[in-house]
């Protein structure tokens, strides 16, 4: 179980995220959307542990993340350049886990590339893969960690829209079989609802949980889900969240400015 | 069929002829001019140098050479080992690394007559000369180098509790390699400049040593033949390490480019 209790954290003057009080079950797949600069990547590295909260507290399964990434039980998937371009693909799957303290197994890493659709492209380098198939890759790379939690930030960002929802059925597909713990990021609203289980809305500046959805859809997930009424309906929501949230931001930062045009009038 | 063709005039025909013109200009005005050979030798009476002492040229080369080998390797392994803590220890860098790169200003070459002083007129002070001169490029280059790994392979380290020195071995300093290269390049380059400095400073043996007796003896012969062997030597030196370059990134994998 991933609990937060007051999180805050700050970076010199801005802060990024405030207050924030979450707690996620074990194999719950929770999608965090939101708009850029709104603080949810934050919110994932504080989790992960790369990030240290200015104040609050973040416990996994009752301990703090550094003792999470010792376990090698934490498995990030980053945007990109999360290869590395002198290993193959193999290599790049077994690399992590070695790193970790842990005892590689090829098979298992040969099986996993194969369910990731990498058949015959096991010891080919990254540089010969496109950018759908390294992602895979990086993929594979964090299920073969052995995490019970993978942290994923905006894994298929830099992806087209076709590989992105192939990719998106696959990651679901891989999570009902396995049951991991799953915190994706994704500022494609359809993505983040189509993933989940569970939908957190991110807004403003300071970052704040603006919603937290229970999003309901049929299992399996596949590309039919995507021209259901249910899933039209649902991505509706979460947008209309996400703009009432940001007008009320924008009101509220005008009102300040004009409060602060006026007490410099009355001053001079 | 037709581009191998066009690469082989590329890169064998027009530099080869380019060198035969050049070599036939020289012939035409040192002998069809009649210039003095005191002056300017004909092109074969250098070869003929060249070939009649062959011993004189190799033992002076191999001189020089011994004072690039040590000196470029004392001043390599420290160029490195001084990158590596201004790329890590932060307090290090803010005190060292603005005087690292001011100095870089200043013409090394000025220093060897200091060094007579502190050193005397032997080896060391040749060694340690050429040290200084290629220790400079390594230590900017490598230190830059060291920060070039994108962040989020730092991340995937910390992610599973990888330590500092998995850090370095296994991220930092592979991206590090083209610029560690760029600078050992450099080095080799200025590690010849610096041992025929030296051999002019402390006058003792080497291919500079005998330019200096070939000019006060005002044989222009000799000097040229000496011009040859360190053109040799120097690149001989730049070859090894663009070899030792494409043998890493081919260990690693990488496609041979840059």
């Amino acid at each position: 179980m991933i609990d937060l209790a007051d999180v805050t954290v700050r970076f010199d003057d801005v802060t990024a995220i405030e207050d924030v009080d979450l707690r996620i079950d074990d194999g719950e797949f929770v999608t965090v959307v939101g708009p850029s600069g709104c603080g949810k990547t934050t919110l994932l590295r504080t989790i992960g542990g790369l990030q240290t909260p200015t104040t609050g507290r973040v416990r996994i399964d009752g301990k703090p993340p550094a003792a999470a990434q010792a376990g090698a039980d934490l498995g990030f998937v980053f945007q990109r350049h999360t290869l590395f371009q002198w290993k193959t693909a193999l290599e790049n799957v077994t690399f992590l886990r070695r790193l970790a303290g842990e005892e590689p197994d090829e098979t298992d890493a040969r099986a996993l590339l194969e369910t990731m659709g990498l058949e015959g492209f096991a010891d080919a380098r990254p540089a010969r893969l496109s950018g759908g198939m390294r992602q895979r890759v990086a993929i594979a790379r964090a299920l073969h960690l052995g995490a019970d939690v993978l942290l994923m930030d905006e894994p298929f960002g830099e992806l087209d829209e076709i590989t992105r929802d192939e990719l998106g059925v696959e990651i679901r597909d891989v999570w009902r079989r396995e049951r991991k713990t799953v915190v994706f990021v994704t500022h494609s609203v359809p993505e983040a609802v189509f993933l989940a289980d569970r939908c957190l809305v991110v807004c403003g500046q300071p970052g704040r949980i603006e919603a937290d959805y229970e999003i309901d859809l049929p299992e399996p997930r596949d590309a039919n889900v995507f021209g259901s009424r249910a899933f039209q309906e649902q991505v509706a929501t979460v947008r209309r969240t996400l703009h009432e949230a940001h007008d009320r931001d924008r009101e509220r930062d005008l009102g300040r400015d004009q409060r602060r045009e006026r007490d410099r009038g009355r001053d001079r | 069929m037709t581009t191998r063709i066009r690469t082989l005039a590329g890169d064998v025909f027009f530099p080869t002829a380019a060198l035969a013109v050049a070599a036939l200009c020289w012939w035409a005005v040192a002998v069809v001019g009649d210039v003095p050979a005191f002056v300017l030798p004909a092109p074969g009476a250098v070869v003929a140098r060249l070939v009649g002492n062959p011993t004189l040229y190799v033992h002076n080369a191999w001189y020089t050479l011994e004072k690039v080998l040590y000196g470029g390797s004392v001043g390599i392994a420290a160029g490195f080992l001084l990158a590596v803590l201004v790329a890590y220890l932060p307090w290090f860098r803010t005190a060292v690394y603005p005087y690292l790169v001011a100095v870089r200003v200043l013409p090394k070459l000025a220093v060897a007559p200091l060094l007579l002083i502190y050193l005397g007129t032997g080896t060391e002070t040749a060694v340690v000369f050429v040290a200084l001169i290629t220790f400079f490029p390594l230590v900017l280059s490598t230190a830059a180098g060291l920060e070039r790994a994108p962040s989020a392979h730092r991340d995937l380290l910390r992610s599973v509790d990888a330590g500092p020195l998995e850090r370095i071995v296994y991220v930092d300093l592979p991206y590090a390699l083209p610029d560690v290269f760029a600078g050992l390049k450099q080095s080799v380059t200025l590690a010849v400049v610096g041992a025929v400095v030296a051999e002019w400073v402390i006058a003792d043996r080497g291919l500079g040593f005998l330019i200096l007796m070939g000019s006060e003896n005002v044989r222009p012969d000799v000097m040229l033949a000496a011009l040859a062997v360190l053109l040799a030597l120097g690149l001989s030196l730049y070859g090894t390490v663009v070899l030792v370059q494409r043998g890493v990134r081919r260990w690693l994998g990488l496609e041979a480019t840059g």
